[in-house]
């Protein structure tokens, strides 16, 4: 059976549990439900839990592992001259034989690949067999158990409302995992990065050329991976971003909570938020195909010279990108800071704007530093309107009218396409992720303790 | 007995009702109809002149008709039950209501004779010329100083920095503050007591030099010793300036005012010399509020 | 009062003439001050005007596609001799055919590269539609049949006006290709139809041919992963920690981690799902599942602080009533608070869905920018998503696929109306007032 069937099976199958155990309840008390410790539907989730949880726990596993184990199995079998001795060439390999089982046909030249794909084809019918067998086992295994265990003084409904709670905790432990996963996964490989290219090197060298070390077997010209270029890069284009996006993202959002009037704000805020629920993707479209070539005519009428992938295009946009995130954040510092405090400015005859310039910013500094924190982080990360707008050639300028590439961008492009794990130019985006990920985290921590900090002033 | 049993009955029947039923003095003259009010609305001499103020917050309409002058150098209390509709009138006063959507003010406030709801009429130099002290002390997240020199510095009271140092000083002295702070005058306004920071927001409405004060509950959120501070620091502002000051305590009323008016529902009941008022109230509903009945 | 002597007293009036002296001054900064406000405003609403209107504009034409009508005889000569029936329609020699009900369009066209340019006028998918046609309805071959077939790419942009000046590179037309198409459209054999390949076909390296069809199920497909785990697991993560959580050490860094990984970039979710899924996992590549997985852990944060908040809005009443009546503390949240707090949970859930139906930098990472022909059949084979399809066209140097981007990028934008506009609906209709 595959998968998806047995999932299906699984279903059926717990609840087929639920009823029997139900029924087994109401046997035992011959009807007479207020004998039974819980009510009879918690007895049916009782053995329902030990038929689904054990199976679907077994289905997981097997997911996970069945690809590596299966991989392992087949390359280990291969002859000799086709094995090699790097992980990177089995990976290769694998690819190929899996191409050629999907028919692809890409690799099926080779009479030994060929043979390849059918071992692998018979090993996953083998573990797709032996899947199936492990499952209806184990649902048996733990319907009996369940089933013996109901009995009249069974306290059924404390032991599913346990099980629930292990679901409820596990489920909000994954948010751990998944940061433990992320650092693993881009420490992991950028310890192997740094063992190639000195840590020092990449993180001053001025000089970002990765396609030239994977031609050359000599790694060790390291000044091809000197990220300073990226680093200046991504922050030029976020800061015209945010020289957009401040400004116009605080303005707005002052007026909209001080001057607007409610019908104003109702129409006005959420046609702002539209430009938040736009895809990057369009925006990365529209800074290529509109605001770039734009900008370099207007350039060029006025006699300047404008890279067609110039940072400006896509600072610009990504600046548009992140104004009404700005100003919601904004917003809400805004109206959060009390009202006492502009009655007490207006009583003094202050007028308005000099009471929001003069009180309510100064009481709302704090969450709207935190706010343009979390913009900034964002603006570092955004990944596609600069892969589609801005350029690849790793210059080393503050010109806005250059073309600079980021931290991000070049992740993209190193990783896009095909790849061998080992080499240094993969390693190298998730070096650069590292970086990413940990500047990102300390901008959010920073700006999480700052809004914390501000929102209990307050309260 | 009997007579008297009635006529206790009847007064609890009108408890709900507002009217001038029972009129005890015999020197209340009589020479405009202020409504239904019972004492002396006018004052001889009047600095705000309110006649036949209504206030609806949409629909609703809190305040009915009231008339009212407010003299010069007199402390005014007003009081009432919750709800009364005495703090909407403060706020009437200086136009504070302006910033309320949906709050409409109807009837004529005159200050020194002008209306100040005229439309031509500027709110900014009119609340430099009437000042206001909140319910909750509430400082400017800013230093003490910045605090007592904000209100100079936007009307540009003062032309170099020396003047402004006095102007500060000097109203810091008169909230009576100036001692306790002298020397930390760098320090956020928020690091001060409760008590510190009311007279702190005082000593920042003294400092623009207003003609009119007004305070709204300055010490609900006060301990007895503040508030003492703060009623004596009242009675010697009164010296320099007019003070309408809403309170929900009669004992404070009756500490530092020098006449009285009694809100109830929205309406003004009585008006009259404060001593007057809590010892000899000429409206029933007055004497029911004075003596506990509810409130 | 002790100092007031010291100091030179200021009468009322003074102070007045002062204040009135500094209005006009500061009356002008409120307006100013306004001014800007409102300017800030109508700049963000122009903007978004003129990115809605310039995807608009350029991509309302893809839903028309120039077609033109031939009369083609379906020569039973030109079908292939072959036992199995399939492969003999299949095989057939339909590009003949179609040049030969060209030529007879044209009868004056008979040098070689002139009749190179007349065929060049049908984009090169024509043969397959007349396939499609006959091995609909083998009873057609014998027959003269008249049959719309797609025009080329570039016929297609002269068409819509989008070629361009005729002087410069990219008007690809020759003259007499011109004067033909004017014939053509003087016989009423031209005409601009409604595009449902566009709908219906996958990614193609052909514009014409192209369509959204296979992205919009591979988006179907990782939203359908995406959903079905990042629902149920962020609305349990969230009564366990908005309802039964003890406040310590444990659960501050739960939430810290779970508040930044709501702003971690989301390029960082792609490494993680390359690195873990796809390398140590061997998920297999370019996959609905392994891009559902990464989009599940990106959305779940999302879901997460929402569903908190919903369960946040419930008053402490209901709790205390059910307690009260002896329910046990896991019966009260799933009896009675959860079904009050699911609207917005829910609404929670479309808005996480909204989002990662328009992501794409993560899904780049795991291979799901492949050129991927087939429409997907299932979470585990490889396709690709909408957003990626509008990246992938986007940088297609074919000027064709500048409106089927513009066109995809509609698409996309009318889902995600429809899902916030659901979002919307569901807030306004369930939300309550305690």
């Amino acid at each position: 059976m595959d998968k998806p069937t047995l999932l299906l099976l699984i279903l059926v199958l717990t609840t087929a549990g639920y009823y029997f155990g139900r029924k087994r309840s109401l046997d035992i008390v011959s009807g007479k439900v207020q004998e039974l410790h819980s009510l009879p539907s918690y007895y049916g989730y009782y053995l329902a839990m030990w038929v689904g949880v054990p199976t679907l726990l077994l289905l997981l596993i097997w997911l996970g592992f069945e690809g590596a184990v299966l991989s392992r199995l087949v390359v280990a079998d291969l002859p000799g001259e086709l094995q090699g001795d790097s992980g990177e060439r089995a990976a290769l390999l694998i690819n190929e034989i899996r191409n050629t089982m999907a028919g692809a046909g890409s690799g099926s030249g080779d009479p030994s690949i060929q043979a390849a794909a059918n071992h692998y084809r018979h090993l996953q019918a083998v573990s797709d067999w032996l899947l199936s067998l492990g499952v209806i086992a184990l649902a048996a295994l733990g319907g009996w158990f369940g089933h013996r265990q109901i009995e009249v003084e069974q306290r059924a409904r404390n032991k599913v409302e346990k099980g629930t709670m292990v679901f409820l905790i596990a489920c909000s432990t994954i948010a751990i995992f998944t940061t433990v996963g992320i650092v693993l996964s881009v420490v992991f490989e950028s310890v192997l990065f740094f063992q190639k290219v000195p840590v020092t090197d990449f993180l001053f060298g001025l000089r970002w050329s990765p396609q030239m070390a994977i031609r050359a077997d000599q790694v060790g010209s390291s000044g091809a991976f000197g990220a300073v270029p990226l680093f200046t890069g991504t922050l030029l284009i976020s800061f015209i971003a945010m020289v957009v996006a401040v400004p116009i993202g605080l303005m707005s959002a002052i007026y909209l909570a001080e001057y607007a009037s409610p019908r104003v704000r109702t129409v006005a805020k959420p046609l702002l938020e539209i430009l938040a629920g736009v895809p990057t993707v369009v925006y990365g479209f529209f800074a290529a195909l509109t605001v770039a070539p734009y900008i370099r005519d207007l350039g060029q009428s006025l006699g300047l010279d404008v890279s067609s992938e110039s940072a400006l295009a896509a600072g610009l946009v990504m600046g548009v990108m992140i104004i009404p995130f700005v100003s919601s954040l904004s917003d809400d510092f805004i109206n959060a800071v009390p009202q006492s405090l502009r009655d007490g400015a207006y009583a003094l005859g202050a007028t308005q704007s000099e009471t929001i310039r003069q009180v309510i910013i100064p009481a709302a500094l704090p969450g709207i530093v935190g706010g343009i924190l979390l913009a900034v982080s964002r603006a570092i990360g955004e990944t596609m309107i600069v892969v589609m707008a801005a350029g690849l050639s790793a210059n080393l300028t503050a010109n806005p009218l250059a073309a600079v590439t980021t931290v991000t961008t070049q992740i993209v492009t190193l990783l896009v396409g095909d790849q061998e794990f080992d080499s240094p130019k993969t390693l190298a985006a998730f070096a650069l992720g590292l970086v990413l990920f940990l500047v990102t985290l300390m901008l959010n921590i920073a700006a999480l303790m700052i809004v914390r900090k501000y929102r209990e002033q307050y309260e | 007995m009997n007579s008297l049993l009635e006529l206790k009955t009847a007064m609890r029947d009108e408890r709900t009702e507002v009217k001038p039923a029972k009129r005890l003095g015999t020197n209340v003259s009589f020479d405009r109809d202020y409504g239904d009010t019972v004492g002396e609305v006018t004052a001889s001499n009047a600095r705000m002149v309110c006649r036949d103020v209504n206030v609806f917050y949409g629909p609703k309409q809190a305040i009915h008709g009231v008339n009212l002058d407010i003299g010069r150098n007199e402390v005014i209390a007003l009081i009432g039950p919750s709800g009364c509709g005495k703090s909407t009138f403060i706020r009437c006063l200086n136009r504070m209501n302006d910033t309320i959507v949906g709050c409409r003010v109807t009837g004529s406030i005159q200050l020194d004779g002008q209306d100040i709801y005229d439309p031509q009429m500027d709110v900014v130099p009119l609340r430099a010329q009437i000042g206001m002290v909140f319910q909750k002390p509430n400082p400017f997240p800013k230093s003490i100083y910045e605090n007592v020199a904000y209100g100079p510095r936007i009307h540009g009271l003062t032309q170099n920095k020396a003047e402004l140092e006095e102007v500060v000083e000097n109203s810091l002295r008169r909230a009576g503050l100036w001692d306790e702070v002298k020397d930390s005058l760098d320090q956020p306004g928020t690091s001060l007591s409760g008590g510190q920071q009311q007279r702190l927001c005082i000593a920042r409405t003294i400092a623009v030099n207003p003609e009119v004060i007004l305070m709204d509950e300055p010490c609900s959120a006060l301990d007895p010793i503040a508030t003492a501070r703060i009623e004596q620091l009242i009675d010697e502002l009164r010296m320099q300036f007019t003070i309408a000051i809403v309170t929900h305590s009669m004992q404070q009323a009756a500490r530092v005012s020098q006449r009285t008016a009694y809100f109830h529902l929205g309406k003004l009941i009585e008006v009259g010399e404060t001593a007057q008022v809590f010892t000899n109230p000429r409206h029933q509903l007055t004497e029911d509020y004075i003596t506990g009945r509810f409130g | 009062m002790n100092s007031a002597s010291s100091s030179r007293p200021i009468t009322p009036g003074e102070t007045l003439a002062k204040v009135k002296a500094g209005l006009p001054r500061r009356r002008a900064a409120e307006r100013r001050f306004r001014a800007y406000g409102l300017a800030a405003i109508v700049g963000g609403l122009v903007v978004l005007a003129i990115l809605l209107l310039d995807i608009l504009f350029k991509g309302h034409s893809a839903f028309w596609q120039t077609r033109i009508e031939l009369d083609v005889f379906v020569d039973p000569a030109m079908v292939a001799a072959s036992s199995d029936e399939r492969t003999r329609l299949m095989e057939a020699d339909y590009s003949g055919m179609i040049r030969q009900g060209l030529g007879k369009l044209f009868p004056e066209v008979t040098e070689r590269g002139r009749k190179r340019s007349l065929g060049a006028l049908l984009s090169g998918g024509a043969p397959y539609e007349l396939r499609d046609r006959v091995v609909a309805d083998p009873a057609l071959i014998g027959q003269t049949i008249p049959i719309w077939v797609t025009a080329s790419p570039d016929v297609d942009m002269f068409e819509k006006g989008q070629l361009g000046a005729p002087d410069t590179d990219s008007f690809r037309l020759k003259s007499d290709q011109i004067e033909w198409l004017a014939r053509l459209k003087q016989e009423h054999r031209l005409e601009k139809r409604f595009n449902t390949q566009f709908f219906s076909a996958g990614d193609s390296r052909e514009p014409e041919q192209s369509g959204i069809w296979g992205a919009a199920v591979g988006s179907f497909f990782t939203l359908l992963v995406t959903l079905s785990l990042s629902l149920p697991m962020g609305i349990a993560a969230a009564i366990y920690l908005e309802e039964f959580a003890p406040r310590n050490r444990w659960t501050d860094v739960i939430e810290v981690n779970i508040n930044n990984l709501a702003a971690v970039p989301s390029i960082v979710f792609g490494l993680l799902g390359l690195a873990v899924f796809i390398n140590f996992f061997q998920l297999p590549r370019s996959s609905p599942l392994v891009g559902g997985l990464v989009l599940t852990l990106m959305t779940l944060p999302v879901i997460i602080i929402a569903g908190r908040s919903a369960l946040k809005a419930v008053p402490p009443s209901i709790r205390e009533a059910a307690l009260g009546v002896g329910a046990s503390s896991m019966q009260t949240v799933l009896h009675h608070v959860l079904p009050l707090a699911l609207p917005g949970m829910l609404t929670g859930g479309i808005i996480g869905m909204a989002r990662a139906l328009g992501e794409s930098a993560p899904l780049l990472m795991i291979g799901m920018v492949a050129f991927i022909v087939d429409v997907p059949g299932s979470v585990m084979d490889p396709a690709t998503v909408l957003p990626v399809q509008i990246y992938l066209w986007a940088d297609s140097p074919e000027r064709a696929f500048v409106e089927r981007t513009s066109a995809a990028i509609l698409v996309l934008l009318a889902f995600l109306i429809l899902m916030n506009g659901l979002a919307v609906y569901l807030r306004r209709r369930f939300e309550r007032r305690w």
